[in-house]
């Protein structure tokens, strides 16, 4: 069956290439007919995925080639229900957001599309690597398509900037990263994911290659002091750029957080690290949710409201694993930061949607300017607010259950941190519902509004499928949680041997 | 040593065909010799020229090294065409130095002498003092010959100085009883001295700092090909050179002078990385950026393993064809635009997609990004000192980051503007395309399969 998984990775890869090679006006089309085949094999795949597996056939779908006996590395594919979670989000997003650009006539169409099946094919293979080199060459493979994205069609006046401080910014991260897994790596017998957990490395050891390797994921995630660079690259990239950016590769942090942070160095995690790193994390939620409340901006609204969700995600992770870590075995962090990155997913590439729907209507990013279009525009207005709501996590929306398990986890490790996390649901639903009511109602520019048309069949269409999304999570969440929670339990379970 | 032979002959050959037509045939003589001297350095060699057993050892090492500058020269002499098209008058005497700066290097390979050390590097050292000033009506090409010769007489004297204190105390020339007085005398003050001298001196040859003065001035005022030259298999070869003798001869007494390389390598990569970013102008950002490679190759001497000739190799392959792909494309722009600041690269992606991606990929491979060989070379380097030095790779790390933000800037002039400051009817010939293709080819393939290194050059 592994031929399944290997069509999946080389799909993206082969198809940018020939996108790449048609330069014809009709390459999108064949971009998502791409996209759309690989969703389809991913269906296929979960159609016939062993929910509740055994420890032994936790891994589905492997691929175990030699590849550098210099290295010790070996071309290892596989998928567990992480990935399959993971790999659902990428290859149903990347059709829409393909799909999202339909209605704009984008310069050098076919290196447009083709960069964006290449960052497909490093998101694949960041999420079925089972192999540190191999993790950390896709990991940057990803790097490349998204910066050309961000700087040949990001906003005209700020690309130079902000693409070398987003380059740099992820970039030292990630060298750190590979830094780490070297150390590692030279303690152990191999590149393998099981000689990487194995290795033997003391307390002081493990903590000098948790920082290294944390460095990178919490620049890319980002947590508190490492998002500088994040509203920028947000606002400035082009509207598929951002939902690329936050919708899915931030999730590539989330996934190596778990995967090889926690099982990797589980002394620090228990002892000091762990908990600067939760307080970091709560700092990044408050921090980012008092500041969107005063942007003007609506893409640095998104942009900050993002950051403040991943703060939550990151404190559930680590609030689990330390909890698991002094003796109580407790998944639900992770679980829980699981099914919000598959929920945030969905709603940060409807919101950064909706922003370029808006700006196409009022030429304009500032939502002071805004005003009055749910008269004019009642899909529209209907299909926004699902996508608000499921952000801010109302019940019975793809946001609200993540959340919960979230700060459920965050208060098993400590009442007032949960407390203080809590703040996020509050203040997230002051900016997103301040964003939606100047957007949408009061008194509107007269002239804009009579000429401001609903949505087009276009952007009916991916709104519609991504609002799907968050009501058929909010109410069915429990598949996504048997999917992912056996292999959880696996890596909570390395961890603590 | 036939390959050696068959490359000076090669080059003497070039030196009088600038009797006919001005020397225009130099060029193809030379592709015709080196490709027949590489032909030649696959084969297992003659066993007619045994009696130099105790002046130089044509090991597997030195083959391999051979191997990978005879591929880079050859690379360069096929750039060469458009490159000196107007130094008519001089051609033949140009390729024939870089041939016979090449058989310097090739000597450098195999020395098993001092003797025979110190005559490799004044072959490959005196050509290229010439070379440096091969603009004779550009002032910054005389200054960057005259800089050159001056300083590297210093380093010639350095070496003397250091051979001879080696010579004193240790009675003989030859690597392998150097080798065995290092090991059973490692306090002689004497001896100690010679080694760091010479340290000292190659320092200099490989531009590690605080040695490396000259070579911003000297990369910026040669002719690019040059420059291209220098960066490329004169690294290779000094860098070869060091690694025999600090791990044959000086070997017994290492931790003498690990710690004294330890601090040029950590001076290297943070100032040569700094200075890199303050710059303006491709040329001399790309020396700054050869002088930070010295520092990461400097690598190799820590915690070393039964890997570390091979990982050597990988990476000055690899950064072999990185620095032809990125001097073909500043050749290029030079030649058209007379100066080479990063406003002169805006929108060649526009006019000359290939020459602006083979460039791109060749920085991206400089700077470690993964898929290239770059990367593998840079992995191969930091995960082998991990073991010895983790502080230096740290450092080296800090160093590639920095590295990072000034080749951006280079990819950024040729990528992200809109409209071209390059005329279409200007096209790139075909040589030049074939080349970019075999470069970008060779980058990646390596990047993804690196153990076809290995089987590709008998190892």
């Amino acid at each position: 069956m592994s031929c399944l998984l290997l069509t999946l990775l080389l799909l993206p890869l082969v198809g940018s290439g020939l996108v790449f090679a048609w330069k014809n006006s009709s390459s999108k089309y064949l971009a998502l007919g791409i996209a759309l085949v690989q969703m389809l094999i991913t269906f296929y795949i979960l159609s016939d995925f062993d929910f509740n597996p055994t420890v032994d056939s936790v891994l589905q779908h492997e691929i175990n080639y030699p590849w550098s006996q210099f290295m010790k590395s070996s071309l290892h594919f596989g998928i567990d229900g992480m990935s399959m979670l993971l790999l659902l989000l990428t290859n149903i997003l990347a059709p829409i957001i393909i799909l999202s650009s339909f209605n704009e006539s984008v310069n050098y169409r076919n290196t447009f599309y083709g960069l964006i099946l290449l960052m497909q094919f490093g998101l694949v293979g960041v999420f079925t690597s089972l192999d540190g080199l191999l993790f950390y060459i896709f990991w940057e493979v990803t790097l490349i398509p998204i910066w050309f994205i961000a700087g040949l069609w990001g906003q005209e006046n700020k690309r130079f900037e902000f693409t070398t401080k987003f380059f740099v910014y992820t970039f030292v991260g990630s060298l750190f990263m590979l830094a780490g897994l070297i150390y590692v790596y030279n303690h152990s017998a191999s590149f393998a994911l099981t000689d990487l957990y194995n290795a033997q490395l003391n307390e002081t050891q493990q903590t000098v290659v948790f920082w290294f390797i944390f460095f990178a994921f919490a620049v890319k995630l980002p947590v508190f002091p490492f998002h500088t660079w994040q509203p920028d690259t947000y606002t400035y990239s082009p509207t598929q750029g951002s939902m690329l950016l936050s919708g899915i590769m931030l999730k590539m942090a989330v996934y190596g957080v778990m995967r090889y942070l926690l099982p990797i160095t589980p002394l620090p995690i228990a002892g000091i690290s762990g908990q600067i790193v939760i307080i970091l994390a709560i700092v990044g939620i408050v921090h980012g949710a008092l500041i969107a409340i005063i942007q003007t901006d609506m893409k640095r609204i998104i942009a900050y409201s993002s950051f403040s969700h991943v703060g939550l995600m990151v404190a559930g992770i680590f609030a689990s694993a330390v909890v698991t870590l002094r003796g109580t075995f407790n998944v639900e962090g992770a679980e829980g930061a699981l099914v919000q990155t598959f929920a945030h997913g969905i709603n940060v590439v409807g919101l950064f949607y909706c922003c370029d729907i808006l700006y196409k209507r009022f030429k304009s990013r500032d939502i002071r300017q805004m005003g009055g279009l749910a008269k004019v525009a009642p899909k529209f207005a209907v299909l926004f607010l699902i996508i608000i709501l499921g952000s801010m996590g109302v019940p019975l929306t793809n946001g609200f259950i993540g959340e919960f398990i979230l700060l459920k986890s965050v208060y098993d490790f400590n009442g007032t941190a949960a407390v203080i996390a809590g703040l996020t649901v509050i203040l997230c639903a002051v900016y997103l519902l301040r964003f939606y009511g100047k957007a949408m109602f009061g008194e509107g520019d007269a002239a804009v509004l009579s000429t401001a048309k609903d949505l087009s069949a276009v952007e009916f269409s991916v709104l519609a499928s991504l609002a799907v999304f968050v009501i058929l999570l909010g109410i069915f969440p429990q598949p996504v949680i048997d999917m992912v929670s056996s292999s959880v339990k696996f890596i909570y379970q390395s961890m603590v041997s | 040593m036939s390959v050696l032979i068959i490359v000076f002959l090669t080059a003497v050959i070039a030196l009088f065909s600038g009797v006919f037509e001005q020397g225009k045939f130099a060029r193809y003589i030379g592709i015709l010799g080196l490709i027949i001297a590489l032909y030649v350095s696959f084969m297992p060699e003659c066993s007619f020229f045994d009696h130099y057993k105790h002046m130089y050892e044509y090991s597997a090492n030195a083959a391999l090294f051979t191997k990978i500058s005879i591929v880079t020269t050859l690379l360069l002499f096929f750039l060469g065409g458009f490159a000196f098209s107007n130094h008519r008058s001089h051609q033949s005497e140009l390729y024939s130095l870089m041939l016979f700066a090449l058989c310097g290097g090739i000597v450098l390979f195999g020395y098993q002498n001092l003797v025979t050390m110190f005559l490799g590097v004044e072959i490959l050292s005196i050509p290229l003092y010439v070379m440096a000033g091969a603009n004779k009506t550009d002032l910054r090409s005389n200054e960057a010959s005259i800089k050159y010769f001056l300083m590297g007489a210093f380093a010639t004297g350095f070496l003397l100085f250091g051979i001879a204190f080696i010579y004193g105390s240790a009675g003989s020339f030859d690597l392998y009883k150097i080798h065995d007085f290092g090991v059973a005398n490692t306090t002689n003050v004497m001896f100690i001295l010679g080694v760091l001298l010479i340290l000292c001196a190659l320092a200099f040859k490989v531009a590690l700092a605080p040695f490396h003065m000259w070579s911003p001035d000297v990369y910026t005022g040669s002719p690019s090909l040059i420059t291209a030259f220098m960066a490329s298999v004169v690294k290779i070869s000094g860098f070869f050179a060091l690694f025999r003798l600090m791990t044959i001869g000086f070997a017994g007494v290492t931790h003498e002078w690990i710690n004294v390389l330890g601090v040029f390598l950590i001076i290297t990569l943070l100032l040569a990385n700094v200075m890199g970013l303050a710059q303006t102008n491709a040329k001399r950002m790309l020396a700054y950026s050869s002088v930070s490679h010295a520092g990461y190759i400097g690598l190799v001497f820590f915690g070393m393993t039964s890997l570390s000739t091979y990982n050597l190799a990988f990476y000055l392959f690899a950064y072999s064809l990185s620095t032809v792909g990125v001097f073909m494309c500043l050749i290029w722009v030079e030649k058209l635009k007379r100066e080479t600041s990063y406003g002169a690269f805006k929108g060649l992606a526009k006019t000359e997609p290939l020459l602006a991606t083979a460039s791109a990929i060749s920085m991206l491979s400089m700077a470690g990004v993964p898929l290239t060989a770059g990367f593998m070379g840079k992995f191969a380097l930091f995960s082998q000192a991990m073991n010895g030095a983790a502080f230096l790779v740290l450092v080296a790390v800090l160093g590639s980051a920095l590295s990072i933000a000034y080749y951006l800037r280079l990819i950024i002039a040729m990528f992200f503007f809109k409209e071209s400051t390059f005329k279409s009817s200007e096209k790139v010939t075909l040589t030049y395309n074939i080349i970019a293709v075999v470069v970008i080819a060779a980058i990646i393939i390596l990047g993804i399969f690196p153990d076809l290194f290995a089987r590709m050059f008998g190892l």
